[in-house]
C-alpha cells in the first residue's frame, strides 16, 4: 500500500487546488456589510466559489478600507483588508438615489444570499432589509449580523468586536489573577469567529434550501457566537464559582502553560491525558511522577495544589532545555508542545507555505502578498484565493454589464447621475500609483483597452 | 423596570414591533432541522476540536454518534481544576448536545474496527483526531472508507495536518488547545508592553479555548461546504484541520503583517493597533469598555467626559494611531482619571444621552461614543437581552442533573440550530445504534 503521506500529498496537492471544482459555484451573494464581521462571512463564501458582490458608497467606501495597523499602508492599500475582502466584486453605488435602489432590487431577483451588518433596523429603514428583499425574492437567504442581535432590549446598541468581548465575558478571562488588568483577545477575533459562525449558518440555509426550496432570515449576534465558546457558564451553574483569569495556565490540563526555555524562547506545553503525562514524565527523566498519587490520575493532577506543584517542576525543566529540544522530545514521546509563533515566523515558516496555510499569492494589480490560507483544507473543493481586494468601484462595469445586462451607455448615464462612482485619492480606496487603470480590461469591462 | 434596565431599553425610540415580530419569527419550536438525514461518527479522542465540530452538526439536526472505548474518551476528564459531576468534566457536559454514545475501541480492537467500518458505510461524516496515518494503518482511514462510501466526508484533526513533510515528521505530536493557540500566533499578540515586569510581558494565553473552538468551528464549516458539494454531486472528500493553523488562518493578520512588515508586532498591552480609544477603563465600580475610534466619536467622548480642552492637543487630535506608545498611554491615563469619577451605569448613560442628542441633530458629525460595562461570563448570564434571545438554556442530563449551557448561537427563521437534549453516559445508545444501523 502506498505510504499514507504520499497518498495525502496527492490528495491535497496545493498546486492543483485552483483546478478543482468549487462547492458554491453559481451562488450569488450581495454583500452590503462593512468592517470585518459581515465581510468575513461573505468572503468565506467567495473562497468556496460564490460570486460575492460587495456594495460600497462612492468616494467613501467601507470604513475599514483605510484602517491599517499603525497606519502603515502597502502599495496604497490596507494590507489586512486584502485578507478580509479578497475574491469579491467591488460595486460602488450611492444608496441615497432611487436609481441605485432599482439596481439593487434588480440584482436581488437573481441573488441567493444577502449579507448586511448595519445597526439593526437600518437596512429595513433604507428599503434594503429582509422585509423588502424577501418580497422581491421569497427564496432569499438573508443574513443580518449585529453585536447584540435583531431583537431584545439591547438591539439598537451599536457595537464592535470589543463590545461583544465585553458583553459575553470573554474579555474578563484574559490576564493574570489578582491583578487589575484584563486583555482583550487581539486582531478582532470577536469579529472573525462570529463571521465564521454566520457563514456556517448561511451554508446550512443553502443546504436546507436545496432540499426544500425555502429561503430564510438569519440573525447572527456576535456576542452569542462568542458565548457558544465558553463553558464557563456551565462551570458557574455547577459550582456557583467562576473560572476567572488563570494567566498563562490552562486550568483544564496539567501541566499546560506557556513557559520560558533555556534559550529565552517561549513555549507552550500541555498534557491533556494520563498517557500524555506519562510520556512527559519519561521525557523529563522522572518517570516516577507518573505513579505519584498526586499526579497519576488526571482529575487528581488537576486539583489546584497538585497542579501548582507539578507546574513548578515543569517550569524548572523547561528552563533547563532549549525550545527545539523540547519540541523534538515532545514529538518523539507523544505530548503536545509548540514554540510561541509570532507574525514573522508564521509568514515565513516553510511548512506553512507548503501546506497552503500561508500562500504567497501573485496578484495582477498588487504583485506578491503573503495571505493566510483557510483554517480547514478540503481535498475535493478547496478554498482558494483568486484575487486580492480591489479599489473602490473597480468592478462597476463588470457587475452591471455581466450580471445585470446593462450597456456602456446605460453605465455612462449612471455615472453622470452619480448613481455609481469610484475612489478618490485616499489610500485604501485607490489603486497603487504605479498601476494604470485605463489599461485594465476588468475595470473597463466591455470597453476597448489599449495596452 | 429598574433604572438599570431602563438604560438598556430606552435607546432607539420606535421599532418595538420589528423586535416582537422577529422574536416570534426566530422561535425554534417545531421548526425543521437541516441535517436530519445524515449520520455523523465522532471517533475523536482527547481532542475537543472534534467534539465541538460534532456538536455543531448535532445542533443542526444530524444524528451524531460519539464513539469511545469502554473507559470513555479521555476528553471527559479535561476540565477546569478537575471539577466533574460524577466523573464527567464541565467541557464534556457543555458539549454533550444531541449526541448518541456508543462504545467501540478502534485503537485496540480489530473487531470493533470492522463494526466501525460497517457504520461508516452509512455515514455522511466521520470525525477523528488520531495521529495522522493511524486510522489508515488500521484499515479505517479515508482511503479505505471512501472506497466503500465515495460520498463520505472525512474530517481529520491534528496538530500539523495530514500532508507535507512537517505533518509526517510531527505526526506523533498530539493537538491541545494551548499549543494550538501558541503555534498559530495568538499569545504572541497578548501581554504587557516591554517596559513592564516579567512575566506580564510574556506572550499570554487567551483565557478560553481559542485554539480548539476555532479548529472545531473550522472543521464544521469545511465539513458543511463538503456536505453541499455532496448534495450536488454525491461526492465526498477529506477535510484536514491543523491546530497550528487555527488562529492565524482565522484572522489572517499574522501572515500578511509578518510579510509586509518583515518583522513581528510587539505586544502593546491593553491598546489596539488600529483603533483608539478602543479598550476598557477602570471606573468607580468596575470596568467599562469604550469604543470611540472615529474622529467624531473621539470628540464626542471628550465632550461626554468633560475633556474638551484636550481637543486641540497635537498629540492625539489629528493622530491617535498608537504607534507612539507613550502618547497612547498618556491619553489612556487622561481618560482613566475621568472614568474613575463615575460608575459604569453613569458612564453608559452619559454616552447614550449624548448619542441620542447627536442622532437627532441635523449636524451629522456628532459621533457615537460607545460605552458598556465589562461583564464576567457569570454576570453576562443575568443579562435580560440573552434571556429574551434564549442564549442560555437549562438542560438536564438523566444522570448528572440540571445545568446551564449557552445555546441557540444563531437565530434562523426556518431551520435553526437547537439543543434537544444533553447526555454523557458511556455506551448509552449501543443498542439503538445496533438496531438502526447494524442489523443488515
Amino acid at each position: 500500500m502506498e505510504d499514507y503521506f504520499s497518498y495525502t500529498a496527492k490528495l491535497f496537492n496545493p498546486e492543483e487546488a485552483s483546478q478543482k471544482p468549487e462547492a458554491l459555484k453559481g451562488i450569488r451573494v450581495m454583500d452590503f456589510s462593512h468592517v470585518i464581521f459581515g465581510p468575513i462571512a461573505a468572503r468565506l463564501l467567495a473562497d468556496y466559489g460564490a460570486e460575492v458582490i460587495k456594495l460600497e458608497l462612492p468616494f467613501y467606501g467601507d470604513l475599514w478600507r483605510p484602517a491599517t495597523y499603525w497606519g502603515k499602508y502597502w502599495k496604497h492599500s490596507n494590507p489586512i483588508w486584502h485578507n478580509i475582502t479578497k475574491n469579491k466584486y467591488f460595486l460602488s453605488v450611492n444608496l441615497q438615489l432611487k436609481e441605485s435602489k432599482e439596481l439593487i432590487y434588480k440584482m436581488a431577483e437573481n441573488a441567493d444570499v444577502v449579507i448586511e451588518n448595519f445597526a439593526p433596523g437600518t437596512a429595513d429603514a433604507w428599503g434594503i432589509g429582509y422585509e423588502k428583499i424577501s418580497k422581491i425574492n421569497p427564496n432569499i437567504i438573508f443574513l443580518s449580523c449585529s453585536t447584540y442581535g435583531q431583537f431584545g432590549p439591547m438591539r439598537y446598541f451599536p457595537g464592535w468586536d470589543l463590545l461583544a468581548q465585553g458583553a459575553s465575558g470573554v474579555l474578563t478571562l484574559n490576564g493574570y489573577p489578582d491583578t487589575d488588568i484584563y486583555y482583550k483577545l487581539p486582531d478582532y477575533v470577536g469579529d472573525f469567529v462570529p463571521g465564521n459562525f454566520a457563514a456556517l449558518a448561511v451554508l446550512m440555509a443553502l443546504y436546507y434550501r436545496k432540499k426544500t426550496g425555502k429561503g430564510q432570515y438569519i440573525d447572527m449576534a456576535q456576542t452569542e457566537g462568542l458565548m457558544r465558546m465558553l463553558f464557563n457558564y456551565t462551570y458557574h451553574s455547577v459550582t456557583k464559582g467562576a473560572i476567572g483569569r488563570t494567566g498563562n495556565t490552562d486550568p483544564t490540563m496539567v501541566p499546560a502553560s506557556i513557559f520560558k526555555t533555556g534559550d529565552e524562547k517561549f513555549l507552550a506545553l500541555a498534557c491533556a491525558t494520563a498517557d500524555q503525562f506519562k510520556n512527559f514524565a519519561e521525557a523529563m527523566g522522572k518517570p516516577e511522577l507518573a505513579s505519584d498519587p498526586r499526579f497519576a490520575g488526571t482529575l487528581e493532577r488537576l486539583k489546584p495544589e497538585n497542579a501548582k506543584a507539578l507546574t513548578a517542576l515543569a517550569v524548572d525543566w523547561v528552563r533547563s532545555k532549549s525550545c527545539a529540544d523540547i519540541v523534538k522530545l515532545a514529538d518523539a514521546s507523544g505530548f503536545p508542545a509548540a514554540e510561541v509563533a509570532d507574525d514573522y515566523m508564521i509568514a515565513n515558516e516553510e511548512w506553512r507555505r507548503k501546506r497552503g496555510s500561508v500562500v504567497l499569492f501573485k496578484d495582477d494589480i498588487y504583485g506578491n502578498l503573503a495571505i493566510a490560507g483557510p483554517s480547514a483544507m478540503l481535498s475535493g473543493t478547496p478554498s482558494r484565493t483568486k484575487w486580492l481586494a480591489r479599489p473602490l468601484g473597480y468592478h462597476n462595469r463588470l457587475v452591471l454589464k455581466k450580471f445585470l445586462g446593462l450597456s456602456e451607455s446605460d453605465i455612462e448615464k449612471l455615472e453622470k447621475k452619480k448613481v455609481i462612482g469610484t475612489f478618490d485619492d485616499r489610500p485604501g480606496l485607490k489603486p497603487p500609483v504605479y498601476y494604470n487603470l485605463s489599461e485594465d480590461p476588468i475595470y473597463n469591462y466591455g470597453k476597448e483597452v489599449k495596452k | 423596570m429598574s433604572p438599570k434596565e431602563e438604560v438598556y431599553t430606552r435607546h432607539g425610540g420606535k421599532g418595538g414591533d420589528r423586535g416582537k415580530i422577529l422574536a416570534e419569527m426566530m422561535n425554534a419550536e417545531g421548526k425543521a432541522e437541516v441535517l436530519d438525514d445524515i449520520l455523523v461518527l465522532d471517533v475523536s479522542s482527547a481532542n475537543f476540536a472534534g467534539i465541538i465540530a460534532a456538536s455543531f452538526l448535532a445542533e443542526f439536526g444530524a444524528e451524531v454518534v460519539k464513539i469511545e472505548p469502554k473507559e470513555g474518551d479521555p476528553a471527559r476528564q479535561i476540565t477546569p481544576f478537575g471539577v466533574t459531576v460524577q466523573g464527567v468534566g464541565i467541557p464534556f457536559m457543555f458539549e454533550g448536545r444531541n449526541k448518541r454514545y456508543m462504545t467501540l475501541d478502534v485503537k485496540n480492537n480489530p473487531d470493533d474496527r470492522r463494526i466501525f467500518a460497517k457504520l461508516a458505510k452509512k455515514a455522511a461524516v466521520v470525525i477523528e483526531s488520531f495521529a495522522p496515518g493511524e486510522m489508515d494503518g488500521w484499515g479505517i482511514g479515508y482511503r479505505q472508507l471512501s472506497a466503500e462510501n465515495p460520498g463520505l466526508i472525512y474530517i481529520a484533526l491534528s496538530a500539523y495536518g495530514q500532508y507535507t513533510d512537517q505533518a509526517k515528521e510531527f505526526a506523533k505530536m498530539p493537538d491541545a488547545d494551548i499549543t494550538s493557540q501558541a503555534g498559530s500566533g495568538l499569545p504572541a499578540q497578548m501581554g504587557a508592553p516591554p517596559n513592564e515586569p516579567e512575566p506580564y510581558t510574556w506572550p499570554l494565553r487567551g483565557g478560553m479555548w481559542a485554539g480548539w473552538y476555532i479548529s472545531g468551528l473550522s472543521a464544521a464549516l469545511g465539513g458543511t461546504v463538503a456536505l453541499i458539494h455532496r448534495q450536488n454531486t454525491g461526492q465526498g472528500q477529506m477535510v484536514d484541520v491543523a491546530g497550528m493553523d487555527a488562529y492565524s488562518s482565522m484572522v489572517g493578520m499574522p501572515a500578511t503583517i509578518g510579510f509586509t512588515w518583515e518583522k513581528a508586532r510587539p505586544r502593546i498591552g491593553v491598546l489596539d493597533f488600529i483603533l483608539y480609544p478602543y479598550g476598557h477603563w477602570k471606573c468607580k465600580d468596575g470596568f467599562v469598555a469604550i469604543a470611540a475610534p472615529r474622529d467624531h466619536d473621539f470628540r464626542a467622548l471628550l465632550k461626554v467626559l468633560g475633556l474638551w480642552e484636550q481637543e486641540d492637543d497635537w498629540r492625539y487630535s489629528s493622530d491617535r494611531i498608537p504607534d507612539i506608545l507613550e502618547q497612547a498611554i498618556h491619553l489612556h491615563k487622561i481618560i482613566e482619571e475621568k472614568t474613575l469619577q463615575f460608575t459604569g451605569d453613569e458612564l453608559v448613560r452619559m454616552a447614550l444621552n449624548y448619542s441620542k442628542k447627536s442622532a437627532r441633530s441635523k449636524w451629522r458629525g456628532g459621533g457615537v461614543p460607545i460605552v458598556m460595562k465589562l461583564m464576567t461570563p457569570e454576570e453576562a448570564m443575568k443579562n435580560k437581552q440573552w434571556h429574551i434571545r434564549k442564549a442560555f438554556q437549562e438542560v438536564e442530563d438523566e444522570k448528572l442533573g440540571k445545568y446551564m449551557i449557552s445555546a441557540n448561537f444563531v437565530k434562523m427563521s426556518e431551520s435553526p440550530p437547537r439543543v434537544k437534549w444533553v447526555s454523557s453516559t458511556i455506551g448509552k445508545d449501543n443498542e439503538y445504534i445496533r438496531e438502526k444501523y447494524l442489523n443488515d
